[in-house]
Parts: structure tokens; C-alpha cells; sequence
């Protein structure tokens, strides 16, 4: 079996550079500790080597196709459902009261990484269910909660999230499925279509869990008026019998790309006989939502991540095999009658694939840093002050977390398929597969342009700046860190020059919205995305560079001597070729002209 | 039943094997242990599989130092009821046999369950000299066992087919593969794990018989060389003159 992941880089982000340990004493994550959380990771592996790697090539041949009313998914789907739910691992977050096992999400993330990594056509089945699980055991009542969580924990059922529709993708606000009040209390009649459905529908369950947005009758317009409802395929009746809830499948979209994870066009209420269960307060659907929502982003961020990193092992693997050309001697010449060399040993193969390595563990890097702050958020709960700190900057890390591994994860997936060059291009070779699955990653969940817009609109001026300052204080530390190795010193004060030119950056774009030219604000969103975000894993890099030179400097080495070399070594590549980047969108940003906002006259495209 | 499964720490199959300076001791520096697969996958869940079965106890036994507790707590996250851990640093498979079976000749087990060998130092060694050091049958390399009261009928793989040997309680056995399904432990059970007990206990004196003088790696793989599918004639040649395989 060729190598989709590394479980070293794995433990080594998690234990050395992020410190696991520390969630360990927080009073809610008490039970785990290094050894439960290293046996579990192995046992993820061990799932993900078996019921799900061998499948992920079949699962883009034999993609999921409507037939006959009903999405038919891959056959291997039916034992991936049932051994990851058997792992524990639906409802493993969740509260002691609500099934769970209180798991740190960080640990939830690691082992989504392995799945994802093995095969990305499938975990979202199962990431979906956990999602509206949750918020179901969040906001609902307790007669929904014990309806319907213990089934989808145990993978009994699966769930999915039901927001957007053929007039309201991005804009939620023009969700226009309807939720009519009928005589039994906090049941409603649904009615309208819901488009791009993942997991809408398979064979491999009893029951589909819809958690849909609609709109009550006479409910206020925009986000506002939108509440969200529980939908099952079947209703679940009071004598243990279920009721055909009028949830129709009309088709199944055909993608580029995931082609195994089933995407759904769903009919509720097309005869009328479609029900619903309000969850928590009428009109706060969106606020439920966005729970899931932000969650989901994270795991967006998983998802490419994933992807990009089996990508990267890919290619790597050939570049070790792939026998080509000759290195140029000291002569300037070549020596045609030497062997072949083996491509990894050309310097611009070596480029690429230090690329795709820089990429794809800084993006699990920054997975983890997000997870923590989401764990110490939920696990300092009783200390409002500390709690708020990790939600912001959970917040503020959110749109980088998702976008980062989705735009740049293409970048990396394509140097990859680079080195294979014409077989790359091949459908005998996986790179194309892993080219096309990816692409999605920057739409779902909030496209690129959102979540640009989320950062600089939202998050950068969030409590008058409090977000970004916690973070600068953040990369801080780490420069502080850093300055103790001489080797490091370089790297540490191009970061603190980036944290200037950041200020500097923002200081101008202030501006507008300071004027109130909210459009010129953010006219440029994206491009300061790609700005913070290529600091951001800046700052990742030289954190992992900082626990590699402890590790090599005190002799405490879990891993051999190379591997800690290369993470210094790859953190100097990525402030080489990535960190300049930087000064190029630092220019865009601060250039007063405009050209992309919309005037009166007409421009002919 | 009362059933005991000897757990041994084996280097990762993908670990890189290396030696300290004058080739007499295995560098540690940087691998990653599991449990040898023949004593999880195998010996353990059938031990498992009959406990499910019959009711009874299965302690897990291992003879090494306390970093050898996180491959014993994975044992235990299958399902082992206990475990044992003699805390010493063994120096050879008499060693290792001496000291469980100094353990187990109080304890009256039914059935005693190792590997058919550990991936590292390929021995095979330990469960006959259990056997014969507790005056017990050895069955080695079982790869199906069906129990019948205190009677076990067990098969063994042997060259060009299958052995039957029927055998009573106590006895010991070595687990090849098709003796059961490796299981994988899941949350709750790693959870358990963690409030089961690892007795620790002293070595007995022993004075081992033999010393290992030096170790040595395979030679490296040799290059492959593509051979264009058109070229039938320097394929023959390539291996009749360099491979030296016909």
C-alpha cells in the first residue's frame, strides 16, 4: 500500500509543536491523555489502511448515481459508515449527557485528518452526521435529542445540513423554503427545494437526518426570519413505527471532482406530507446554523489538507522511483553515458515537492492551532475572560483555516502532478483524481471570496481589533522562541517585519472604512486573505522550526535526526520562495487605484 | 476460562532498523513500537473470542521496562482484563520464557497464547520453552482452534496442507495468522484501558545462557533498471548476466 500520510508529522504537530497535553487538564478533557490518544490515532490508521484507502480510486470511477428515486453510493460505503461509528468517533465530542466521550475536538481532527487523507469521498457522510448530531444535542429539546442522537451516533442513521437552494446559495437571506405551523406543538409542514445536498441521500441507513433551514410563516424577511427544523426521510412514530415523510431525492448532481460523495437535489413537502421539528427558538436558524457552519469550515480546511497531503505522497513516491536525465557535473555538462538519475535528485523537482510539503503540514499546523483554541474555548467556559480569548482567536482563524489548505492545496496538488508530467496528466496515476477532488474545497462551506470578506469585514475589526491583537501577541511569543537558536534569528525577525507591514497594510484600508466606503474596504478582500493567510503560515512554520531545533538541541528526539532537520529545513524554503509573496500583495492592497468595483459606465468583458 | 496471552513490543513494520557502534545492540533512537502482530491480531482476539464465548479472564503478560506500558494499555483497549508486567530488560528468549513462566506456574491458567513470533527477532522460541518449563503441550503455529469443553481441536498449517491435533487443557499455544480477525480498539475501549491494572513485578534471578556478539543489516536493495518492453534481448541478458537468475 503506498503511503497517503504521515503519522509522525501527525504526532509530531500535535505533542511538539502544539502540546497536546495542556487540553488533558482542563476538567473536561480529564479522561484522555498522550497513550489513549496515541492508541486511538493508530487505530484510525489502522481503520483508514483497511476500509478506506483501498476504495478511494473506485469511488471516483463508480461515482454516485440517481437511479430509481434514490442516490445509489459506493458499495465499500456501508463498512466505512459502520467502522467509524463503531470507533466512537460520530459522537466522540459530545458531552458525557448527550452520549459522547468528551473528546478534545483537536483529537477528532487528527484522526479526520487520517480518513480524509485515505479517502476523501467519503468522511463527509460521516462529518455531516456528527455535525447536525451535535446541534441537535446543542439547541433541541430533550424528546428530540433522545429521538434522535443515540441513532445517529451509533450510525444508525446519517445527518445532513440543508441550507442552500436554487434562488439563495451565498446568500442565505433569500432562503425561501417554507415552515407552516400544523396542531401538534413545535411541528411544522416543510415545504421547498433544497440544491447541493452532501450526503443527501444513500442506501446504506434507515433514515436520512435533514437539519433544514426554512422560513415560518409570516416570519421576518433576511436572516432574521430563518429557523431551523429536524427532517427525517422517516418519521419516527410514538409506537416505534416510522411514517414516509414525503422527502423526495430529484437527482444527483454529477461533479468534477468527489465524485463518490453523494451530492443531492432534495424535494421536501411535494404532497404536502412533509414534517419538521423546530429546533430550540423560532427565527434563530441561522445562529444554530453558523455553530455547524464554523465547524464545518474547520473541516473544510481537513479536507484539503487531506487531500494535498496524499497528493504530496504521491508524487513524492514517483519522484523516488522515476528515473530521468542526468545532473549537471561541475563541467556544466552532463555525462550521458552515467546512469539515469532519479527525478527527486533534479533541483526543480526538488522545489516542487518542498512546495507541496511546506503546504500541506503547515495547513494541518494551523488545523490543529484552530482546534485547540476551539477546545480551550469550550473547556474554559467557566472563565469568561480566557474563554473569550480562545473564541476569538478561533474566530478570527476560522476563513484562513478553511481557505488556506483549499486555494493553496490546488497549488501544491498541481506542483505534484508536475513532477509525474505527462503520466500526471493520465488517469493511470492518482494526481488528477486528487487534482479534481480538491477543486471543491474552496466553494463549499463559504467560497474564497466569502471567506475573504468574513476576515477583513468581520474578523479584522472585531471588538475594535481585539482578535488580531491577541494573535500578534501570539506570532510573538513564537519570534520569541525562535530568537533563543541562532539558526532561527533570520526567520524571526522576517516574521516581526511581515507583523509591521501588516499594520501598515491595514493601517491604509482603515481608511476606507473609516470613510465609510465599505465597498472599497473590501474590494481587495481576497488578495489580503492570500496576505494574512501566507503570514499566518509563516508563523506556523517557524513554531514547528522551534520545536524541531528543542528537540535536536536537547538530544530528546522522538523521531530520527532528519526528520526533525527537515522541518527547519522546510520552513526556510517557505520563508525563501512563499514569504516574499507578501511585499507583491502588500502593493495591491495599498495601490489607490480602482478597477473592480462597479460604475455607472458600462464595462464590455 | 483463565487465559493468558504474552504481549511482546516489536519495532513499527516501517521503522528504519539500525545499530549502536559495534553492531551488538538495536538503536531505539527515533522508532516507533507497536505490539507484535501475531500476539494482537491473532493470539489475543482469540483469547478474546473464547472469553466472549465461555466467560473466563484474559491477562495479558509482558516482560520488559515501563515504556512497554503503551503497547500493553493497546492490549487492554481490545479487551484484556489485566495485565502483568515483569519490569526488567530481557537479554534473550530463554530470558523472556524463565520469566513468564516463573509468573504463571502459580497462577493455573487454562491456555497460554503467544505469537507464532515476534517481527524483530524472529524466534519462534518463547512459547515451547514455556510450555516445557510449565510441563505443558505446545501446539505452534495454530491458525484454527475450536474448543469442546476442556477439549481443543486446533489446526496447523504445515507444508502442502493442514495439520488436526487435538489437545486438553492446559496447554500452550502459538497464533499464526487465520487463527482470528484483528480487531481494532475503539474509543470506549481505550478509554477502560486506562483504569485497568498493570501489575508490575519483579524478575526472578536468572543467568542467561548466551550473549548476541553482533548484528547485521540485509545488503541494500540494488537500483531497479526499467527494461523497454520491446527489448526482450536485453531483458535475457540482464538476467542471465547480472541477476544471474537463469
Amino acid at each position: 500500500m503506498s503511503k497517503y500520510m504521515s503519522m509522525d508529522t501527525l504526532k509530531f504537530l500535535l505533542n511538539e509543536v502544539h502540546n497536546m497535553e495542556e487540553l488533558f487538564e482542563y476538567e473536561r478533557f480529564q479522561e484522555f491523555d498522550k497513550e489513549a490518544v496515541d492508541i486511538l490515532l493508530d487505530s484510525a490508521k489502522d481503520m483508514a489502511d483497511k476500509k478506506f484507502y483501498p476504495f478511494v480510486r473506485d469511488m471516483d470511477e463508480q461515482p454516485a448515481v440517481f437511479k430509481d428515486g434514490r442516490i445509489i453510493a459506493h458499495e465499500s460505503l456501508e463498512d466505512m459508515i459502520k467502522g467509524y461509528a463503531d470507533l466512537g468517533l460520530i459522537g466522540g465530542v459530545f458531552d458525557f449527557e448527550h452520549g459522547g466521550m468528551q473528546m478534545p475536538g483537536t483529537v477528532l481532527s487528527a484522526c479526520n485528518h487520517i480518513f480524509e487523507s485515505a479517502n476523501n469521498h467519503s468522511l463527509g457522510y460521516m462529518g455531516l452526521t456528527t455535525g447536525s448530531a451535535n446541534l441537535i444535542a446543542t439547541f433541541a429539546n430533550q424528546a428530540l435529542k433522545d429521538t434522535y442522537v443515540p441513532k445517529m451516533i451509533s450510525g444508525e442513521w446519517t445527518g445532513t445540513m440543508c441550507l442552500t437552494e436554487p434562488q439563495a446559495g451565498s446568500s442565505l437571506s433569500d432562503v425561501v423554503t417554507s415552515a407552516t405551523p400544523t396542531d401538534e406543538e413545535g411541528v411544522y409542514e416543510i415545504k421547498g427545494q433544497k440544491i447541493f445536498i452532501s450526503g443527501g441521500d444513500h442506501q446504506f441507513t434507515d433514515n436520512i437526518i435533514h437539519l433544514v433551514l426554512a422560513r415560518i410563516d409570516g416570519a421576518p424577511a433576511g436572516t432574521k426570519g430563518i429557523s431551523l427544523f429536524v427532517v427525517p426521510n422517516n418519521m419516527p412514530q410514538a409506537d416505534g413505527s416510522f411514517v414516509d415523510n414525503d422527502v423526495q431525492v430529484a437527482g444527483e448532481f454529477q461533479k468534477l471532482g468527489q465524485k463518490g460523495y453523494a451530492t443531492a437535489h432534495m424535494v421536501f413537502g411535494e404532497n404536502g406530507g412533509c414534517k419538521g421539528h423546530l429546533v430550540g427558538e423560532a427565527n434563530n436558524g441561522l445562529r444554530y446554523m453558523f455553530k455547524m457552519m464554523n465547524e464545518a469550515r474547520i473541516e473544510v480546511g481537513i479536507t484539503a489538507t487531506s487531500i494535498a497531503t496524499a497528493a504530496y505522497y504521491a508524487s513524492l513516491q514517483y519522484a523516488n522511483e522515476r528515473p530521468q536525465g542526468r545532473r549537471i557535473e561541475s563541467t556544466g555538462k552532463k555525462n550521458s553515458n552515467a546512469e539515469q538519475t532519479l527525478i527527486i535528485n533534479h533541483a526543480d523537482v526538488r522545489r516542487m515537492l518542498l512546495l507541496q510539503k511546506a503546504v500541506v503540514e503547515a495547513s494541518m499546523s494551523i488545523i490543529i492551532e484552530s482546534s485547540m483554541q476551539a477546545d480551550k474555548h469550550m473547556a474554559t467556559a467557566h472563565d469568561p475572560e480566557q474563554s473569550a480569548k480562545h473564541h476569538m482567536l478561533l474566530e478570527f482563524l476560522t476563513p484562513i483555516t478553511k481557505t488556506y489548505p483549499s486555494e493553496m492545496g490546488q497549488v501544491s496538488i498541481s506542483n505534484g502532478l508536475q513532477i509525474l508530467g505527462g503520466y500526471g496528466f493520465c488517469t493511470d496515476f492518482v494526481l488528477q483524481q486528487y487534482y479534481r477532488d480538491i477543486r471543491i474545497c474552496s466553494i463549499y462551506e463559504g467560497t474564497t471570496g466569502i471567506q475573504s470578506i468574513d476576515l477583513l469585514g468581520r474578523k479584522v475589526t472585531m471588538k475594535n481589533g481585539k482578535a488580531l491583537q491577541l494573535l500578534m501577541a501570539e506570532v510573538q511569543e513564537t519570534v520569541q522562541a525562535a530568537m533563543t537558536y541562532d539558526e532561527l534569528k533570520p526567520y524571526a525577525n522576517k516574521l516581526m517585519d511581515k507583523l509591521g507591514l501588516t499594520q501598515k497594510v491595514l493601517g491604509k484600508l482603515m481608511g476606507f472604512a473609516m470613510e465609510g466606503n465599505y465597498e472599497r474596504y473590501l474590494m481587495d478582500a481576497t488578495a489580503f486573505m492570500q496576505f494574512a493567510s501566507t503570514i499566518v503560515i509563516g508563523w506556523q512554520w517557524l513554531k514547528m522550526a522551534v520545536a524541531a531545533k528543542q528537540a535536536l538541541v536537547s538530544g530528546k528526539m522522538t523521531y530520527s535526526e532528519e526528520f526533525y532537520e527537515s522541518k527547519v529545513h522546510t520552513m526556510k524554503f517557505y520563508f525563501k520562495y512563499e514569504m516574499p509573496k507578501t511585499t507583491g500583495l502588500a502593493e495591491i492592497l495599498m495601490d489607490d487605484e480602482v478597477l473592480t468595483i462597479k460604475e455607472e459606465k458600462q464595462l464590455a468583458f | 476460562m483463565k487465559l493468558l496471552v504474552c504481549v511482546s513490543k516489536t519495532p513499527d513494520t516501517t521503522a528504519k532498523i539500525s545499530f549502536n557502534a559495534d553492531h551488538t545492540e538495536f538503536n531505539e533512537a527515533g522508532i516507533t513500537f507497536i505490539m507484535n502482530p501475531y500476539d494482537e491480531w491473532y493470539a489475543l482476539v482469540r483469547a478474546m473470542e473464547l472469553k466472549e464465548a465461555t466467560g473466563g479472564t484474559v491477562t495479558l503478560i509482558n516482560v520488559g521496562p515501563a515504556s512497554n506500558d503503551a503497547v500493553i494499555r493497546k492490549g487492554l483497549a481490545i479487551g484484556a482484563d489485566d495485565a502483568v508486567r515483569i519490569d526488567c530488560n530481557p537479554t534473550s528468549s530463554l530470558y523472556v520464557a524463565k520469566q513468564i513462566a516463573e509468573y504463571a506456574k502459580e497462577q493455573n491458567y487454562d491456555m497460554v497464547f503467544c505469537g507464532k513470533e515476534t517481527i524483530d527477532y524472529n524466534g519462534s522460541e518463547v512459547g515451547g520453552m514455556v510450555a516445557d518449563m510449565l510441563a505443558m503441550p505446545f501446539i505452534s503455529y495454530a491458525s484454527e482452534m475450536e474448543m469442546n469443553g476442556n477439549t481443543a481441536t486446533i489446526k496447523r498449517d504445515i507444508e502442502g496442507g493442514k495439520e488436526t491435533i487435538e489437545v486438553d487443557t492446559p496447554f500452550v499455544l502459538s497464533a499464526a495468522k487465520g487463527l482470528a480477525e484483528q480487531r481494532i480498539p475503539n474509543m470506549r475501549g481505550i478509554m477502560q484501558a486506562r483504569r485497568k491494572p498493570i501489575n508490575v513485578v519483579s524478575p526472578v534471578d536468572f543467568e542467561d545462557v548466551s550473549s548476541v556478539v553482533s548484528y547485521e543489516l540485509p545488503p541494500a536493495k540494488a537500483a531497479c533498471k526499467m527494461v523497454d518492453p520491446e527489448n526482450m534481448e536485453e531483458l535475457v541478458r540482464l538476467l542471465h548476466e547480472e541477476a544471474k537468475i537463469i
